[in-house]
Protein backbone atom coordinates (compact mmCIF):
# COMPACT_ATOMS: atom_id res chain seq x y z
CA UNK A 1 0.00 0.00 0.00
CA UNK A 2 2.54 2.82 0.84
CA UNK A 3 4.62 1.67 -1.61
CA UNK A 4 1.37 2.67 -4.24
CA UNK A 5 1.06 5.84 -2.67
CA UNK A 6 4.30 6.80 -2.57
CA UNK A 7 4.80 6.23 -6.39
CA UNK A 8 1.25 7.96 -7.12
CA UNK A 9 2.33 10.77 -4.87
CA UNK A 10 5.37 10.86 -7.34
CA UNK A 11 3.72 10.22 -10.53
CA UNK A 12 1.38 13.00 -9.61
CA UNK A 13 3.95 15.18 -8.48
CA UNK A 14 5.89 15.23 -12.16
CA UNK A 15 2.74 15.69 -13.81
CA UNK A 16 2.24 18.82 -11.90
CA UNK A 17 5.43 20.11 -12.58
CA UNK A 18 5.28 19.57 -16.29
CA UNK A 19 2.23 21.77 -15.67
CA UNK A 20 3.59 24.11 -14.31
CA UNK A 21 6.89 23.90 -16.81
CA UNK A 22 4.64 23.94 -19.53
CA UNK A 23 2.44 27.34 -17.76
CA UNK A 24 6.06 28.93 -17.49
CA UNK A 25 7.42 28.49 -21.26
CA UNK A 26 3.76 28.67 -23.13
CA UNK A 27 2.22 30.87 -20.90
CA UNK A 28 -1.15 28.37 -21.14
CA UNK A 29 -1.98 26.85 -18.27
CA UNK A 30 -3.38 23.24 -19.45
CA UNK A 31 -3.93 20.46 -17.15
CA UNK A 32 -3.89 17.94 -20.20
CA UNK A 33 -0.96 19.29 -21.80
CA UNK A 34 1.55 16.34 -20.39
CA UNK A 35 -1.04 13.46 -21.30
CA UNK A 36 -1.18 14.72 -24.88
CA UNK A 37 2.40 15.65 -25.33
CA UNK A 38 3.22 11.69 -23.86
CA UNK A 39 0.33 9.82 -26.28
CA UNK A 40 1.92 12.11 -28.47
CA UNK A 41 5.25 10.43 -28.07
CA UNK A 42 3.56 7.06 -27.92
CA UNK A 43 2.18 7.45 -31.16
CA UNK A 44 5.66 8.57 -32.93
CA UNK A 45 7.86 6.37 -34.86
CA UNK A 46 10.74 5.35 -31.92
CA UNK A 47 14.10 5.58 -34.15
CA UNK A 48 16.67 3.79 -33.62
CA UNK A 49 20.05 5.05 -34.85
CA UNK A 50 22.50 3.58 -36.97
CA UNK A 51 25.11 1.14 -35.54
CA UNK A 52 24.19 2.11 -31.97
CA UNK A 53 24.90 0.51 -28.68
CA UNK A 54 21.87 -1.06 -28.47
CA UNK A 55 22.13 -2.31 -24.68
CA UNK A 56 22.72 0.77 -23.53
CA UNK A 57 20.43 2.65 -25.91
CA UNK A 58 17.97 0.88 -24.86
CA UNK A 59 18.76 0.57 -21.02
CA UNK A 60 19.44 4.24 -20.10
CA UNK A 61 16.21 5.85 -20.07
CA UNK A 62 14.91 3.09 -18.14
CA UNK A 63 17.58 3.24 -15.80
CA UNK A 64 17.14 7.15 -15.61
CA UNK A 65 13.59 6.01 -14.30
CA UNK A 66 14.24 3.42 -11.86
CA UNK A 67 17.35 5.29 -10.03
CA UNK A 68 15.12 8.33 -9.54
CA UNK A 69 12.44 6.18 -8.06
CA UNK A 70 15.01 4.42 -6.00
CA UNK A 71 15.87 7.33 -4.46
CA UNK A 72 12.12 8.22 -3.75
CA UNK A 73 11.88 5.11 -1.69
CA UNK A 74 13.92 5.55 1.27
CA UNK A 75 12.41 9.83 1.56
CA UNK A 76 9.31 9.90 4.06
CA UNK A 77 6.42 12.07 3.34
CA UNK A 78 4.94 10.84 6.44
CA UNK A 79 6.37 9.46 9.92
CA UNK A 80 5.09 5.84 8.54
CA UNK A 81 4.65 6.88 5.16
CA UNK A 82 8.22 5.59 3.32
CA UNK A 83 8.98 2.60 1.18
CA UNK A 84 12.31 1.55 3.11
CA UNK A 85 13.32 3.23 6.24
CA UNK A 86 17.20 2.22 5.92
CA UNK A 87 19.54 2.71 8.23
CA UNK A 88 21.73 4.15 6.28
CA UNK A 89 19.24 6.72 3.76
CA UNK A 90 20.90 9.59 3.75
CA UNK A 91 23.73 7.71 2.13
CA UNK A 92 21.87 5.31 0.07
CA UNK A 93 19.95 8.71 -1.69
CA UNK A 94 23.55 9.21 -2.91
CA UNK A 95 23.84 5.94 -3.87
CA UNK A 96 21.21 5.97 -6.32
CA UNK A 97 21.49 9.58 -7.98
CA UNK A 98 25.13 8.17 -8.51
CA UNK A 99 23.85 6.17 -11.01
CA UNK A 100 21.94 9.39 -13.11
CA UNK A 101 25.49 9.57 -14.18
CA UNK A 102 25.69 6.15 -15.18
CA UNK A 103 22.56 6.46 -17.33
CA UNK A 104 23.52 9.92 -18.66
CA UNK A 105 26.65 8.47 -20.16
CA UNK A 106 24.77 5.27 -20.90
CA UNK A 107 22.43 7.87 -23.33
CA UNK A 108 25.61 9.57 -24.59
CA UNK A 109 26.99 6.77 -25.78
CA UNK A 110 24.42 4.47 -27.27
CA UNK A 111 23.18 6.12 -29.67
CA UNK A 112 26.37 6.59 -31.71
CA UNK A 113 25.79 10.27 -32.06
CA UNK A 114 28.63 12.87 -31.77
CA UNK A 115 26.34 15.62 -29.92
CA UNK A 116 24.83 12.75 -27.47
CA UNK A 117 28.36 11.22 -26.49
CA UNK A 118 29.76 14.69 -26.00
CA UNK A 119 26.63 16.03 -24.06
CA UNK A 120 27.38 12.69 -22.11
CA UNK A 121 31.11 13.10 -21.39
CA UNK A 122 30.20 16.47 -20.18
CA UNK A 123 27.92 15.49 -17.42
CA UNK A 124 30.75 13.54 -16.06
CA UNK A 125 32.69 16.65 -15.42
CA UNK A 126 29.73 18.02 -13.98
CA UNK A 127 29.81 15.07 -11.90
CA UNK A 128 33.21 16.49 -10.71
CA UNK A 129 31.89 19.76 -9.77
CA UNK A 130 28.64 18.94 -7.67
CA UNK A 131 29.13 15.61 -6.31
CA UNK A 132 31.02 16.77 -3.35
CA UNK A 133 28.76 19.70 -2.89
CA UNK A 134 25.77 16.59 -2.43
CA UNK A 135 27.58 14.71 -0.36
CA UNK A 136 29.45 17.33 2.02
CA UNK A 137 26.12 19.21 3.05
CA UNK A 138 24.15 15.89 4.00
CA UNK A 139 27.94 15.35 6.14
CA UNK A 140 26.78 17.75 7.94
CA UNK A 141 22.64 16.80 8.04
CA UNK A 142 23.91 13.72 9.32
CA UNK A 143 25.98 15.31 12.09
CA UNK A 144 23.11 17.04 13.43
CA UNK A 145 20.55 14.06 13.49
CA UNK A 146 23.33 12.38 14.45
CA UNK A 147 21.83 9.36 12.01
CA UNK A 148 21.91 8.56 8.33
CA UNK A 149 18.27 7.70 8.81
CA UNK A 150 15.95 10.06 6.98
CA UNK A 151 13.55 9.99 9.24
CA UNK A 152 15.63 10.74 12.66
CA UNK A 153 16.98 13.53 10.10
CA UNK A 154 13.47 14.92 9.89
CA UNK A 155 12.39 14.65 13.54
CA UNK A 156 16.40 16.37 14.16
CA UNK A 157 13.88 19.10 12.69
CA UNK A 158 11.22 19.63 14.90
CA UNK A 159 12.29 22.29 16.66
CA UNK A 160 14.25 24.30 14.07
CA UNK A 161 14.67 23.31 10.55
CA UNK A 162 18.02 22.76 8.95
CA UNK A 163 17.49 25.22 6.64
CA UNK A 164 17.57 28.02 9.37
CA UNK A 165 20.29 25.68 11.41
CA UNK A 166 22.37 25.66 8.15
CA UNK A 167 21.57 27.84 5.63
CA UNK A 168 24.74 27.71 3.82
CA UNK A 169 24.75 23.69 3.22
CA UNK A 170 21.10 24.41 2.00
CA UNK A 171 22.05 27.04 -0.43
CA UNK A 172 25.03 24.74 -1.56
CA UNK A 173 22.89 21.31 -1.76
CA UNK A 174 19.90 23.46 -3.52
CA UNK A 175 22.99 24.23 -6.26
CA UNK A 176 24.47 20.93 -6.42
CA UNK A 177 20.65 19.18 -6.66
CA UNK A 178 19.85 21.25 -9.76
CA UNK A 179 23.30 20.28 -11.19
CA UNK A 180 22.53 16.44 -10.80
CA UNK A 181 19.09 16.86 -12.36
CA UNK A 182 20.86 18.74 -15.29
CA UNK A 183 18.21 21.61 -15.12
CA UNK A 184 18.82 25.16 -16.51
CA UNK A 185 21.44 26.40 -15.98
CA UNK A 186 23.17 23.31 -15.20
CA UNK A 187 21.42 21.56 -18.74
CA UNK A 188 24.95 20.91 -19.94
CA UNK A 189 24.50 17.11 -21.34
CA UNK A 190 21.24 18.39 -23.19
CA UNK A 191 22.10 21.93 -23.95
CA UNK A 192 19.78 23.26 -26.97
CA UNK A 193 21.91 26.24 -27.80
CA UNK A 194 25.03 24.16 -28.48
CA UNK A 195 24.49 20.45 -28.62
CA UNK A 196 21.18 20.27 -30.20
CA UNK A 197 19.50 18.20 -27.47
CA UNK A 198 22.42 16.15 -26.77
CA UNK A 199 21.99 13.30 -24.92
CA UNK A 200 17.94 13.84 -25.67
CA UNK A 201 18.98 14.23 -29.35
CA UNK A 202 18.86 10.68 -30.48
CA UNK A 203 15.89 9.93 -29.18
CA UNK A 204 12.37 9.71 -29.85
CA UNK A 205 8.99 8.30 -29.65
CA UNK A 206 8.51 6.07 -26.47
CA UNK A 207 12.20 5.93 -25.27
CA UNK A 208 12.48 9.68 -25.46
CA UNK A 209 9.00 9.67 -23.24
CA UNK A 210 10.51 7.76 -20.93
CA UNK A 211 13.55 10.00 -20.88
CA UNK A 212 11.49 12.84 -19.55
CA UNK A 213 9.64 11.26 -17.29
CA UNK A 214 12.69 10.36 -15.90
CA UNK A 215 13.97 13.57 -15.44
CA UNK A 216 10.77 15.19 -13.82
CA UNK A 217 10.63 12.21 -11.52
CA UNK A 218 14.28 13.19 -10.68
CA UNK A 219 13.60 16.86 -10.09
CA UNK A 220 10.69 15.60 -7.72
CA UNK A 221 13.16 13.19 -6.10
CA UNK A 222 16.08 15.63 -5.61
CA UNK A 223 13.06 18.22 -4.77
CA UNK A 224 11.88 15.76 -1.81
CA UNK A 225 15.33 15.22 -0.93
CA UNK A 226 15.85 18.97 -0.25
CA UNK A 227 12.57 18.86 1.87
CA UNK A 228 13.51 16.02 3.93
CA UNK A 229 17.28 17.24 5.25
CA UNK A 230 16.29 20.98 4.77
CA UNK A 231 12.68 22.13 4.96
CA UNK A 232 11.39 19.77 8.07
CA UNK A 233 10.25 16.82 5.96
CA UNK A 234 6.52 16.64 7.39
CA UNK A 235 6.91 18.86 10.12
CA UNK A 236 3.96 21.72 9.75
CA UNK A 237 0.90 22.98 11.93
CA UNK A 238 -2.66 22.18 10.83
CA UNK A 239 -2.49 19.91 7.84
CA UNK A 240 -1.17 16.43 7.81
CA UNK A 241 2.38 15.36 7.53
CA UNK A 242 2.13 13.92 3.88
CA UNK A 243 0.26 17.12 2.78
CA UNK A 244 3.05 19.33 4.12
CA UNK A 245 5.68 17.30 2.71
CA UNK A 246 4.23 17.05 -1.10
CA UNK A 247 4.03 21.18 -0.47
CA UNK A 248 7.36 21.62 0.37
CA UNK A 249 8.43 19.26 -2.55
CA UNK A 250 6.36 20.85 -5.04
CA UNK A 251 7.56 24.49 -3.92
CA UNK A 252 11.66 23.68 -4.39
CA UNK A 253 10.32 21.47 -7.50
CA UNK A 254 8.99 25.09 -8.54
CA UNK A 255 11.43 27.10 -7.21
CA UNK A 256 14.43 24.69 -9.39
CA UNK A 257 12.75 25.43 -12.36
CA UNK A 258 12.12 29.44 -11.70
CA UNK A 259 15.75 29.49 -11.09
CA UNK A 260 16.66 27.60 -14.53
CA UNK A 261 14.18 30.05 -16.64
CA UNK A 262 15.68 33.50 -15.34
CA UNK A 263 19.60 32.48 -15.61
CA UNK A 264 21.84 31.88 -18.52
CA UNK A 265 23.43 28.22 -19.44
CA UNK A 266 27.04 28.49 -17.23
CA UNK A 267 30.04 27.05 -19.08
CA UNK A 268 31.29 23.55 -17.92
CA UNK A 269 35.23 25.28 -16.96
CA UNK A 270 33.07 28.29 -14.88
CA UNK A 271 31.26 25.66 -13.33
CA UNK A 272 34.06 23.51 -12.21
CA UNK A 273 36.25 26.32 -10.54
CA UNK A 274 33.55 27.70 -8.74
CA UNK A 275 32.39 24.96 -7.25
CA UNK A 276 35.89 23.90 -6.34
CA UNK A 277 37.53 27.48 -5.36
CA UNK A 278 33.92 28.37 -3.91
CA UNK A 279 31.79 25.62 -3.07
CA UNK A 280 33.58 23.05 -1.64
CA UNK A 281 35.72 25.16 0.76
CA UNK A 282 32.15 26.59 1.14
CA UNK A 283 30.95 23.13 2.24
CA UNK A 284 33.87 22.52 5.08
CA UNK A 285 32.83 25.64 6.67
CA UNK A 286 29.21 24.36 6.70
CA UNK A 287 30.73 21.36 8.23
CA UNK A 288 33.03 23.43 10.90
CA UNK A 289 30.22 25.40 12.28
CA UNK A 290 27.34 22.93 12.17
CA UNK A 291 30.27 20.73 13.66
CA UNK A 292 30.73 24.04 16.55
CA UNK A 293 26.98 24.65 17.31
CA UNK A 294 26.26 21.09 18.02
CA UNK A 295 29.47 20.97 20.54
CA UNK A 296 28.16 24.87 21.89
CA UNK A 297 24.39 25.02 21.57
CA UNK A 298 23.09 22.38 23.87
CA UNK B 1 18.74 -18.24 5.73
CA UNK B 2 17.68 -19.88 2.30
CA UNK B 3 16.51 -16.82 0.72
CA UNK B 4 20.00 -14.95 1.85
CA UNK B 5 22.30 -18.00 0.25
CA UNK B 6 19.87 -17.81 -2.61
CA UNK B 7 20.61 -14.14 -3.15
CA UNK B 8 24.11 -13.91 -2.12
CA UNK B 9 24.39 -16.31 -4.96
CA UNK B 10 22.48 -14.94 -7.57
CA UNK B 11 24.40 -11.91 -7.18
CA UNK B 12 27.55 -13.60 -6.97
CA UNK B 13 26.74 -15.68 -10.40
CA UNK B 14 26.18 -11.80 -11.35
CA UNK B 15 29.39 -10.09 -10.40
CA UNK B 16 31.22 -13.34 -12.65
CA UNK B 17 28.69 -12.80 -15.58
CA UNK B 18 29.52 -9.19 -15.75
CA UNK B 19 33.19 -10.16 -14.56
CA UNK B 20 33.13 -12.49 -18.23
CA UNK B 21 31.40 -9.62 -20.18
CA UNK B 22 34.39 -7.25 -19.26
CA UNK B 23 36.70 -9.32 -21.33
CA UNK B 24 34.70 -10.87 -23.84
CA UNK B 25 33.85 -7.25 -25.08
CA UNK B 26 35.60 -4.85 -27.35
CA UNK B 27 34.04 -1.85 -26.69
CA UNK B 28 35.97 0.27 -23.93
CA UNK B 29 32.85 1.52 -22.65
CA UNK B 30 31.09 -1.80 -22.28
CA UNK B 31 33.65 -3.19 -20.54
CA UNK B 32 33.97 -0.23 -18.05
CA UNK B 33 29.83 -0.48 -17.24
CA UNK B 34 30.17 -4.06 -17.09
CA UNK B 35 32.82 -3.82 -14.66
CA UNK B 36 30.70 -1.48 -12.49
CA UNK B 37 28.11 -3.55 -12.37
CA UNK B 38 30.01 -6.33 -11.49
CA UNK B 39 30.79 -4.36 -8.87
CA UNK B 40 27.47 -3.44 -7.93
CA UNK B 41 26.31 -6.87 -7.67
CA UNK B 42 29.03 -7.69 -5.08
CA UNK B 43 27.70 -4.50 -3.67
CA UNK B 44 24.13 -6.22 -3.59
CA UNK B 45 25.65 -9.33 -2.21
CA UNK B 46 26.86 -7.48 1.15
CA UNK B 47 23.33 -5.87 1.28
CA UNK B 48 22.17 -9.83 0.88
CA UNK B 49 24.26 -10.63 3.33
CA UNK B 50 23.09 -7.56 5.89
CA UNK B 51 25.90 -5.42 5.57
CA UNK B 52 24.22 -2.75 4.33
CA UNK B 53 26.50 0.59 5.33
CA UNK B 54 29.35 -1.47 3.40
CA UNK B 55 26.58 -2.70 0.48
CA UNK B 56 25.38 0.72 -0.05
CA UNK B 57 28.88 2.48 0.31
CA UNK B 58 30.71 -0.30 -2.40
CA UNK B 59 27.71 0.33 -4.92
CA UNK B 60 27.80 4.13 -4.42
CA UNK B 61 31.43 4.70 -4.92
CA UNK B 62 32.01 1.97 -8.11
CA UNK B 63 29.08 4.43 -10.16
CA UNK B 64 31.53 6.93 -10.30
CA UNK B 65 35.00 5.41 -10.38
CA UNK B 66 34.57 3.11 -12.87
CA UNK B 67 32.34 6.05 -14.80
CA UNK B 68 35.84 7.98 -14.92
CA UNK B 69 37.89 5.38 -15.75
CA UNK B 70 35.44 4.87 -18.89
CA UNK B 71 36.33 8.03 -20.33
CA UNK B 72 40.11 7.51 -19.54
CA UNK B 73 39.79 4.50 -21.40
CA UNK B 74 38.08 6.06 -24.45
CA UNK B 75 40.99 8.68 -24.06
CA UNK B 76 43.57 6.15 -24.40
CA UNK B 77 42.59 3.07 -25.93
CA UNK B 78 43.00 2.77 -30.00
CA UNK B 79 39.77 1.45 -30.90
CA UNK B 80 37.27 3.08 -27.84
CA UNK B 81 34.41 1.95 -29.29
CA UNK B 82 35.85 -1.70 -30.47
CA UNK B 83 34.10 -1.05 -34.23
CA UNK B 84 37.54 -1.26 -35.94
CA UNK B 85 37.95 -4.66 -35.33
CA UNK B 86 41.53 -4.47 -33.64
CA UNK B 87 42.13 -7.07 -30.96
CA UNK B 88 43.43 -6.10 -27.85
CA UNK B 89 44.41 -9.01 -25.62
CA UNK B 90 47.49 -10.60 -25.65
CA UNK B 91 49.39 -13.11 -23.58
CA UNK B 92 46.58 -15.89 -23.78
CA UNK B 93 47.60 -18.69 -22.62
CA UNK B 94 49.50 -17.28 -19.63
CA UNK B 95 46.18 -15.29 -18.69
CA UNK B 96 43.84 -18.23 -18.90
CA UNK B 97 46.37 -20.71 -17.17
CA UNK B 98 46.75 -17.36 -14.42
CA UNK B 99 42.82 -16.84 -14.28
CA UNK B 100 42.41 -21.03 -13.90
CA UNK B 101 44.99 -20.94 -11.15
CA UNK B 102 43.76 -18.26 -8.86
CA UNK B 103 39.90 -19.69 -9.39
CA UNK B 104 41.16 -23.01 -7.93
CA UNK B 105 43.29 -21.12 -5.43
CA UNK B 106 40.38 -19.39 -4.34
CA UNK B 107 37.56 -21.96 -4.59
CA UNK B 108 39.71 -23.88 -2.47
CA UNK B 109 40.16 -21.38 0.01
CA UNK B 110 36.92 -21.19 0.27
CA UNK B 111 35.86 -24.73 0.57
CA UNK B 112 38.71 -25.69 3.23
CA UNK B 113 38.82 -22.60 5.38
CA UNK B 114 36.89 -23.20 9.17
CA UNK B 115 34.79 -20.02 8.49
CA UNK B 116 33.88 -20.68 12.46
CA UNK B 117 29.89 -21.08 13.18
CA UNK B 118 27.63 -19.26 11.28
CA UNK B 119 26.12 -15.59 12.95
CA UNK B 120 22.19 -16.19 13.79
CA UNK B 121 21.92 -12.49 14.73
CA UNK B 122 23.33 -9.77 13.40
CA UNK B 123 23.28 -6.08 14.92
CA UNK B 124 20.83 -3.84 12.80
CA UNK B 125 21.84 -1.55 9.81
CA UNK B 126 22.06 1.87 12.38
CA UNK B 127 23.94 -0.19 15.27
CA UNK B 128 26.55 -1.53 12.69
CA UNK B 129 27.04 2.03 10.86
CA UNK B 130 27.85 3.95 14.17
CA UNK B 131 30.22 0.72 15.31
CA UNK B 132 32.12 1.03 11.95
CA UNK B 133 31.86 4.83 12.80
CA UNK B 134 33.57 4.48 16.45
CA UNK B 135 36.12 1.71 14.34
CA UNK B 136 37.08 4.31 12.17
CA UNK B 137 37.36 7.29 14.08
CA UNK B 138 38.43 4.91 17.31
CA UNK B 139 41.40 2.37 16.81
CA UNK B 140 41.73 2.27 13.05
CA UNK B 141 42.00 5.72 12.64
CA UNK B 142 45.67 6.40 11.90
CA UNK B 143 45.29 3.25 9.36
CA UNK B 144 42.99 5.19 7.85
CA UNK B 145 44.21 8.52 8.23
CA UNK B 146 47.18 7.61 7.49
CA UNK B 147 45.90 6.11 4.05
CA UNK B 148 43.46 9.01 2.89
CA UNK B 149 46.71 11.16 3.56
CA UNK B 150 48.67 9.26 1.39
CA UNK B 151 46.10 9.39 -1.46
CA UNK B 152 45.98 13.11 -1.09
CA UNK B 153 49.28 13.52 -1.44
CA UNK B 154 49.49 11.94 -4.83
CA UNK B 155 46.74 13.28 -6.17
CA UNK B 156 48.41 16.44 -5.42
CA UNK B 157 51.57 15.18 -6.83
CA UNK B 158 50.33 14.01 -9.78
CA UNK B 159 48.84 17.62 -10.78
CA UNK B 160 52.19 19.36 -9.48
CA UNK B 161 53.78 16.58 -11.91
CA UNK B 162 51.45 17.40 -14.74
CA UNK B 163 51.19 21.15 -14.51
CA UNK B 164 54.92 22.40 -14.86
CA UNK B 165 55.40 20.45 -17.99
CA UNK B 166 53.33 22.65 -19.48
CA UNK B 167 54.69 25.83 -17.47
CA UNK B 168 58.32 24.83 -18.66
CA UNK B 169 57.22 24.64 -22.29
CA UNK B 170 55.65 27.71 -22.48
CA UNK B 171 58.91 29.36 -20.54
CA UNK B 172 61.15 27.92 -22.90
CA UNK B 173 59.13 29.46 -25.56
CA UNK B 174 59.07 33.09 -24.38
CA UNK B 175 63.44 32.26 -23.50
CA UNK B 176 63.05 31.31 -27.12
CA UNK B 177 60.91 33.66 -28.75
CA UNK B 178 63.09 36.37 -26.65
Amino acid sequence: MTVAIVLLALLGSAWLLAVIEGWMTTGRLSPAAPLYSGLAHLGRESIVPRSPDRVFFEAAPVLLLVVAVLGMAVLPLAPDLIIADLGTGALFINAALAYVLVAVIMAGWGPDGAYAMIGGWRFLGQLIAYSMLIVMPITAVAMRAESLVNTAIVSSQAGLWNIVYQPLGFVLFFIAAMALAFRAPFDLPTAEGDLGGGVDAEYTGVRLAVLRLARLTLVVTLASATTVFYLGGWHGPLFPPWAWSLVKTLAVAVSMLLVGRYLPRIREADLMRWCWILGIPLALVNIIIVGLLILVVP
Amino acid sequence: MYAQAFFVAVFGLAAIGFGVVVFRTSSMVRSALALLFSQTAVGCMFLAMQTEFLGVLQIMMMATEMSIMAIFMVMFMMDPGGLGGMDMSHQKRFSIGAGVSAAVVAIAVALLSDWGPVAEQVPDAEAQTRALGMELLGRSMMIFETAGITILTAMIAATAVAIPVKNLASKDNKEASE
